[in-house]
């Protein structure tokens, strides 16, 4: 246990909702248009050190994927501060963020250069992601072609493959066949068990969080309402779904 | 001020990034049709024979202008218009093109609109290329006046990137503004003087308002290395309104930039 990379210091997000896409873009010019907000995170502050992996429950629409969204650095908070340190590889919405008229091979090395990661690096890893996503002869196919299943195990791949120092899982392991899925969880357990990953792990199935987690977090209409321990957390979240 | 050191600073981190990015938007052009790379010609070969025929043999409009062949004069404005015409629309849509580089990972969107252009300037300066090749076919090989292609290239690809970083972002936000852009662009071609030349106007308060217009700055800047040999510095008021308009552009870039990168992941 080391030092602090992930922290969030009173982190609130408003989306405004707009009756239609006119009225946006009328508010861009407009100030006074009228809009609802709608607090999606309100108020939170939480620290995660190195090497934790923290689980993180809540019903949805509790908030947990717009604070995935916040530290991987898609989106952006309201107000508060927010601040991450190390290479993050999430493993959102499996199936999306490829480039559909590029093969799959292609994809793996558009993926990396825009990561950041050197040519040589990458040739590396190719073998070993291109084996993990069981593709076979379809990975130099256009991944327009792919199924929703290949399409998850390609990311999924590209995703553990690529030595991320914060892995984010979201509902990723409910894709794909059973021995996949065990596959998986033995992959992303490989990998918490290097001392320098941090794992953030989403998910509805309390069972599974158990297995890798130590800690938890349960969230409730954008607030963390209990953070701690994960027994204690998977009875708080129990509490609140009843 | 910040906003632009934040832009510039992506862009520095970004630029090898930049580059496979533009080579990638290239191949998925061009890739998966039987033609392939051949289609980045024949479409504006195609194009070309449509408004040749059109205005020498259906309008009759083909006496010389400058001593240059009709159909030289009309290549040497079009070849560079289809950059800009492609860039108003393609500039516009890009991010929403893109949009999986902004909701499903961090990427610095800034380089979206500098990617998108410069794989569209790849193919212009390519296809200008042929041009002056043509040239020399028809007997006028390169001369000194042609030194200023480059200059004009780079003046057309700063213009276009700046609208496309203004106009991408409202683009993301609102489908309208696509459809509002690409109704204009065929206004935008008629009216900029590309097939016909501005200059011959004859109401002096129109010609002037005319040459206003930054497509038709860029255009005729391009007949003046083809075909009028005029330096730029030979009409420095028109450069002068090229580069006011153009700090313009860039204020309005910045102003999309700021109001709205952080809103877009949220609506793409």
């Amino acid at each position: 246990m080391g030092k602090t990379v992930i922290e969030f210091k009173n982190v609130t997000k408003i989306y405004k909702l707009y009756k239609n896409d006119k009225r946006r873009l009328l508010a861009i010019f407009i100030k006074k248009i009228p809009h609802k907000q709608k607090k999606a995170v309100n108020n939170v502050s939480f620290k995660i050190k190195r090497g934790e992996s923290v689980a993180i429950f809540g019903k949805n629409g509790a908030g947990k994927s717009t604070i995935l969204k916040m530290i991987t650095g898609v989106t952006f908070p309201t107000t508060g501060e927010i601040d991450v340190k190390g290479r993050v590889s999430a493993l959102l919405e499996l199936t999306t963020g490829f480039d559909p008229e590029f093969t799959g091979r292609e994809n793996i090395y558009l993926k990396g250069r825009i990561l950041g990661i050197k040519e040589k690096e990458i040739k590396k890893l190719e073998p070993q992601i291109v084996e993990f996503a069981e593709l076979e002869e379809y990975i130099d196919q256009p991944v327009r072609t792919y199924s929703s299943g290949m399409k998850a195990r390609l990311g999924f791949s590209i995703n553990v493959n690529i030595e991320p120092e914060i892995l984010i899982v979201d509902e990723a392991l409910s894709v794909g066949d059973e021995k996949f899925k065990k596959k998986c969880i033995k992959k992303v357990n490989e990998i918490t068990k290097k001392e320098n990953v941090t794992l953030l792990f989403v998910t509805h199935t309390t069972s599974v969080a158990k297995e890798f987690c130590k800690r938890g977090m349960v969230m409730n209409n954008g607030q963390v309402v209990f953070d701690g321990n994960i027994q204690d957390a998977i009875q708080a979240y129990n509490k609140i779904i009843e | 001020m910040k906003v632009i050191k934040e832009i510039i600073k992506d862009h520095i981190a970004y630029r090898k990034q930049i580059w496979k990015l533009a080579k990638a938007d290239l191949t998925k052009t061009y890739r998966g049709s039987a033609l392939g790379w051949s289609w980045a010609i024949i479409k504006p070969v195609v194009t070309i024979f449509v408004y040749w025929f059109a205005f020498s043999i259906g309008l009759r409009a083909n006496k010389p202008i400058n001593g240059y062949d009709f159909f030289l004069w009309l290549i040497a404005g079009v070849v560079p218009w289809f950059y800009m015409g492609d860039m108003i629309t393609t500039g516009t849509k890009c991010i929403r093109n893109y949009s999986h580089l902004v909701t499903k990972m961090k990427f610095p969107v800034s380089t979206i609109p500098t990617f998108v252009s410069i794989s569209n300037m790849i193919i212009s300066i390519i296809l200008i290329l042929i041009v002056i090749m043509i040239f020399w076919i028809f007997g006028y090989p390169p001369d000194i006046y042609m030194l200023q292609i480059p200059f004009y290239v780079l003046l057309t690809f700063i213009f276009f990137t700046l609208w496309s970083l203004f106009a991408s972002f409202i683009g993301a936000i609102s489908k309208d503004f696509i459809n509002l852009v690409k109704s204009f662009v065929t206004a935008i071609f008629w009216l900029s003087g590309i097939l016909w030349d501005a200059d011959s106007v004859t109401i002096p308060w129109l010609r002037k308002f005319l040459n206003l217009n930054p497509v038709t700055f860029l255009v005729n800047g391009f007949r003046n290395c083809f075909i009028n040999k005029i330096w730029f510095w030979e009409q420095p008021k028109r450069l002068m309104y090229f580069v006011i308009i153009t700090i313009i552009l860039l204020l309005l870039g910045i102003w999309s930039y700021k109001k709205l990168r952080k809103e877009i992941a949220d609506v793409l």
